[in-house]
């Protein structure tokens, strides 16, 4: 580690030891002050550059000399300056919109959006918010979430479930940050709807690979989705009326000039419906968005932002179940120089359920609420050399579940599961290196650590095995609880440690076409516990600790990026390899609900995943889109290890639920003319792995399933075509308000899709049936959005 | 407490689920294995001297044969304190019956099965249930508040922990329904545990229960072990939908002593069981 850190300060002093000066500055939009993410800045004529940071700003230095400054910004008007960089200095941009003439509209992507040919970075999605808004969505609400799945590489499991799986990953190794706060869950209504109201949003960055070092705790992919920071020229509402919910979203300057605002809701109204049709069960959701900054100096602005949202449920007067996350945070941008931007976040987010039961006068609840500080730097040493740096500590409490029962006369006696408390910590640092024209690497490393901290007793298992094989009955068991070790509060239970190597190399073939390769390791400490075909708003998270290890991933990528006929068109191709230490699975008839020994339940196990994924994008014209498409592969073994035993399915690999041998996606955008504009998505996918029966024995008086080994079946393939129609009627120029209606048929051919095919006996005949549940056939929708 | 989380689950599911329809789905055909129902329940107020084990064999999944009883092995159980021995007699179509059996609560007994050259073995702990205080019937608890259930109220006994069976049968249904219990949540305290029968809205047939009908219910009290396998038991018979836990081949507690893998499907249980019925008013 030292002499990393040193090969980095031999590299900047070598590479600045010309006489070099530097510009620096902030790019934004002109028209609603928003900063602008990923505009390129270059010196025209050089191939010297830079790409504008999540705040807007940018940083060059090139030896002396008169330039022109290019700033291009897709969608906006390219913007030129003379500079002499005779001395450090700080040029701001405001970009001005591209105007589209009547009978000429050109759709561009965004250049980021664009293959992306000489940066090391690869496997990487960003999806501006306007791609997201055109897709055709179910029921008119724009999903961020499902949109994501339209790229290579990620997949959903349908539409009743939440979280999204990339690479053959988990939905729970997927760290989902909020404006950098921690999002524990990602949907309302069990993953119909996803969490974020796009009009608060900004833009969204996947990463499925390569993940920079600067992030930490997930093995399969980061989503960065950034907050509006709220226009600071003039007021404006954005709003939308919809079948399941509607949105308005407030933005406008504040503190004279010095800073901007935006509050942003959206709430459902199907209680509305409920309450008209007398129905006694309720079930809705809502969230609120907020974000404000204040430009302190022209060194130093502030932002605060924060997320509230909840679903809520109830059945009759029997049940009520309520969910949500919220999440708050403060940040403060310090530019130290023209080369050194900093910034510091303090974050804190909180995801908790509860459940209230009336006849037997119980509440269950449950928590998981983290703290979180991080300072980041970006040192911009040269045109051939930046430099990432800082440290992370995440806080985090969990309350795995308490019941307290509501009256003295409820059957139910008080519990509480053991909370946990335990410290992630990470340090990095990444240097981004152009090592000739054609050649640039990105090199780094995290070192992360975790600690589970005491204030707590926790159970000693005989011969140190929370789980037991039982060599008679050829089945897992609970190990023999042979006391307990009791951990004080300032005590450490266990702690780990890791060094996270991260490097990838672009080399420019010609002026069209890059190769990129990468290698990642990461490590994951926290998990989500879930033995269910889809994960629950129930489901809880628990730490590393004495008894469960965290899970290490290493993967390597290579890719063949390409843009075609001048950028209209672009390709990347990318292949991978992902192993994971460490995977927990679970025990057969695990039992997760109220466990406080969750060690009792699982084995750990391995998993790996390659595929090879293909995205051909048009990024120009009346028609835009792309066509997805990868073929992919993804496995568990879980052996018994310290447990004993031949492991899960006798300790071969079998699929994992998340495994998609082929996946396509298609995805367009038409242009008609001013007025109206289509949209249109394409999804097909092998069915997910599931377990079915493979015989019957008569038991009790019943039909009694045996079962295959775990995840030997398969669904049938998921497949649907959704499309939209977008209709903005004639407008004035002058006038404010401009309305649009859209039209969208979601699954079009009414396909039912099995979200699950359950096997039972029939009631009334006795003979053995297979039940698909599907969710949504065809739905037609309209939503009204409205701007003023 | 588990049914609490399942049950909110399913709520949530079913405000969603625009359709379900039955599909052919074609499935794998797994080896066909012998099936012990060697369930030893002693009624309380009997003797408990009249036990039937039946043995069959399983079928592929969709088959609707139901002549698969076994004929030609030899069944007994052992009591284990004092080797006495019961000979369960083959009476036709897999049904072996003793008239002498002994049950002694907290005895552990042995059961024997050689069929086909094999011999199975199993061996578990008589149970013992407590008495059932009440039965009401009442219309505002349970999962919908429109039906009527039936509420069986009884005391957990504080000093160890509990594993209960319950087997609802309403007259007239083909089907009985099983449901399984632990104290975890609730030890020491008088339980009230409810039954009803939920509407299918799919169907115009009236599934609830309605005053006249009269359900039959068989209170068990079980083993921590046969609480495991019968737990999974239920909760696959319920069909695996999409919040359910991931469907596991079912292991039971009868080993085959000569070829290992040939193992057994069924349980050797010994329970005392309260057997009642409730005619709702």
């Amino acid at each position: 580690m030292k002499n990393l850190v040193l090969l980095f300060m031999l590299c900047t002093a070598v590479l600045s030891a010309q006489e070099n000066y530097t510009v620096s500055g902030i790019i934004k939009e002109a028209k609603n002050g928003e900063t602008a993410f990923g505009a390129s800045v270059f010196l025209k004529g050089t191939s010297i550059g830079s790409i504008s940071n999540e705040y807007g700003f940018f940083s060059i230095t090139a030896p002396k000399g008169t330039y022109t400054l290019v700033v291009s910004y897709m969608g906006f008007e390219n913007m030129s300056q003379e500079i002499t960089l005779d001395q450090n200095q700080k040029v701001n941009f405001e970009m001005e919109e591209a105007s589209t003439q009547l009978d000429e509209v050109i759709v561009v992507a965004e250049e980021t959006e664009r293959a992306n040919l000489k940066k090391p970075e690869m496997s990487v999605s960003k999806l501006n918010i306007r791609t997201v808004k055109q897709m055709p969505v179910v029921l008119g609400e724009v999903d961020v979430i499902k949109s994501l799945q339209m790229l290579p590489g990620v997949t959903k499991n349908g539409e009743g479930s939440g979280g999204f799986h990339v690479r053959g990953g988990a939905a729970d190794q997927n760290l989902v940050l909020l404006d950098e706060a921690i999002i524990y869950n990602t949907s309302h209504m069990l993953g119909f709807f996803s969490v974020f109201n796009a009009d608060a949003i900004k833009d969204i960055k996947l990463y499925k690979g390569g993940i920079p070092a600067r992030f930490g705790g997930r093995t399969s992919s980061v989503l960065d989705i950034r907050q509006k920071d709220g226009n600071s020229k003039n007021f404006t509402f954005t709003g939308g009326l919809g079948l399941i919910s509607s949105r308005l979203a407030v933005e406008g300057p504040m503190f004279k000039d010095k800073g901007s605002f935006l509050i942003a809701g959206r709430s459902s109204y199907i209680n509305l419906f409920l309450k008209a049709a007398d129905e006694k069960n309720r079930l809705g959701f809502y969230d609120l968005n907020l974000k404000t900054n204040y430009k302190l100096n022209a060194n130093n602005k502030l932002y605060l932002s924060g997320y509230f949202g909840r679903d809520s449920f109830r059945f009759g007067e029997s049940f009520r179940s309520s969910y949500g996350n919220a999440s708050g945070n403060i940040r403060w941008n310090h530019i130290f120089n023209d080369r050194l931007f900093s910034n510091l976040s303090l974050i804190y987010s909180k995801y908790d359920y509860d459940l209230g039961i009336t006849d037997d006068e119980f509440d269950w609840i449950s928590s998981i609420k983290n703290y979180n500080a991080k300072y980041d730097l970006k040192y911009y040493a040269s045109d051939k050399f930046k430099l990432d740096f800082g440290a992370s500590a995440i806080y985090y409490d969990f309350d795995p579940g308490q019941v307290r029962p509501t009256s003295e006369t409820s059957p139910i006696n008080p519990l509480s599961l053991d909370r946990k408390k335990a410290l992630e910590s990470g340090l990095y640092i990444n240097a981004e290196h152009k090592l000739t024209d054609k050649l640039t690497a990105q090199y780094g490393v995290r070192l992360s650590s975790f600690s589970r901290l005491g204030g707590q007793a926790m159970v000693d298992y005989a011969n140190n095995q929370p789980v037991v094989y039982n060599n008679t009955l050829g089945i897992y068991e609970r190990g023999t609880e042979i006391g307990e070790t009791n951990y004080e509060k300032d005590e450490t239970i266990k702690k780990f440690s890791n060094l996270e190597p991260r490097a990838s190399l672009a080399y420019q073939l010609n002026e069209n076409a890059s190769v990129k390769a990468g290698y990642s390791r990461s490590a994951q400490y926290i998990h989500l516990l879930s033995n269910t075909t889809s994960i629950t708003p129930l489901d809880v998270w628990t730490t590393s600790g004495k008894y469960i290890k965290p899970q290490i991933s290493d993967q390597f990528a290579l890719g063949y990026f390409r843009n075609f006929k001048d950028k209209i068109y672009s390709l990347e191709v990318e292949a991978y390899y992902k192993t994971t230490d460490n995977r927990i699975d679970y025990i057969d008839g695990s039992d997760l609900i109220g466990q406080n020994t969750i060690e009792t339940e699982i084995l750990h196990g391995e998993a790996r995943a390659y595929g090879l994924e293909f995205l051909v994008r048009k990024n120009e014209g009346r028609f835009t889109g792309w066509l997805a498409y990868t073929i992919s592969k993804a496995e568990q073994r879980t052996l018994g290890g310290i447990a004993g035993g031949p492991g899960i399915n006798n300790g071969n690999w079998y699929n994992s639920a998340f495994d998609r041998t082929q996946d396509l996606s298609i995805t367009g955008a038409y242009e008609l003319n001013d007025k109206w504009s289509f949209g249109s998505n394409l999804v097909f996918q092998t069915g997910r792995p599931v377990t079915y029966p493979n015989g019957q024995y008569q038991y009790e008086g019943q039909s009694v399933a045996s079962f295959s080994d775990r995840n030997s079946d398969r669904l049938p393939a998921y497949h649907r075509l959704d499309v939209s129609a977008t209709y903005k009627p004639n407008r004035k120029p002058n006038k404010r308000w401009k309305g649009e209606w859209v039209f969208g048929i979601y699954n079009v051919y009414n396909h039912k899709n099995a979200a699950s095919i359950s096997f039972t006996q029939n009631e009334d005949f006795g003979n053995n049936e297979a039940t698909r549940t599907a969710i949504f056939g065809m739905v037609p929708s309209v939503t009204y959005n409205f701007k003023f | 407490m588990k049914i609490y989380f399942k049950l909110t689950i399913l709520f949530l599911t079913i405000v969603f689920t625009s359709c379900e329809d039955v599909i052919d789905v074609d499935v794998q055909t797994g080896p066909s294995r012998l099936v012990i129902e060697a369930s030893l329940d002693w009624e309380k107020g009997t003797t408990g001297n009249n036990q039937t084990i039946k043995l069959s064999k399983s079928t592929p999944y969709y088959d609707t044969t139901t002549n698969t009883g076994v004929t030609n092995a030899s069944v007994r159980v052992t009591n284990d304190n004092d080797n006495t021995e019961f000979v369960f007699t083959h009476q036709g179509n897999g049904e072996y019956t003793t008239t002498n059996f002994i049950p002694v609560i907290g005895q552990s007994y042995t059961l024997e099965v050689v069929h086909e050259g094999e011999t199975y073995i199993a061996n578990e702990t008589l149970m013992p249930v407590v008495d059932i205080d009440g039965i009401t019937q009442s219309i505002e608890s349970g999962f919908d508040e429109e039906d009527l259930e039936v509420n069986v109220i009884f005391t957990d006994p504080e000093e160890q922990e509990n594993y209960y069976l319950f087997k609802f049968h309403k007259q007239g249904d083909l089907l009985p329904v099983l449901e399984e219990g632990d104290d975890e949540f609730v030890n020491g305290n008088e339980i009230t545990w409810w039954f009803e029968k939920e509407e299918d809205d799919e169907t115009d047939k009236i599934e609830a229960f309605l005053p006249g009908d009269t359900v039959n219910i068989d209170f068990f009290g079980i083993s921590e072990s046969y609480s495991n396998y019968i737990g999974i038991l239920i909760e696959q018979s319920w069909g695996a939908g999409l919040f359910s836990t991931t469907p596991v081949p079912l292991r039971g507690n009868c080993i085959n002593t000569t070829n290992a893998d040939n193992y057994a499907f069924g349980y050797f249980r010994l329970t005392q069981v309260v057997r009642t019925s409730y005619t709702f008013q």
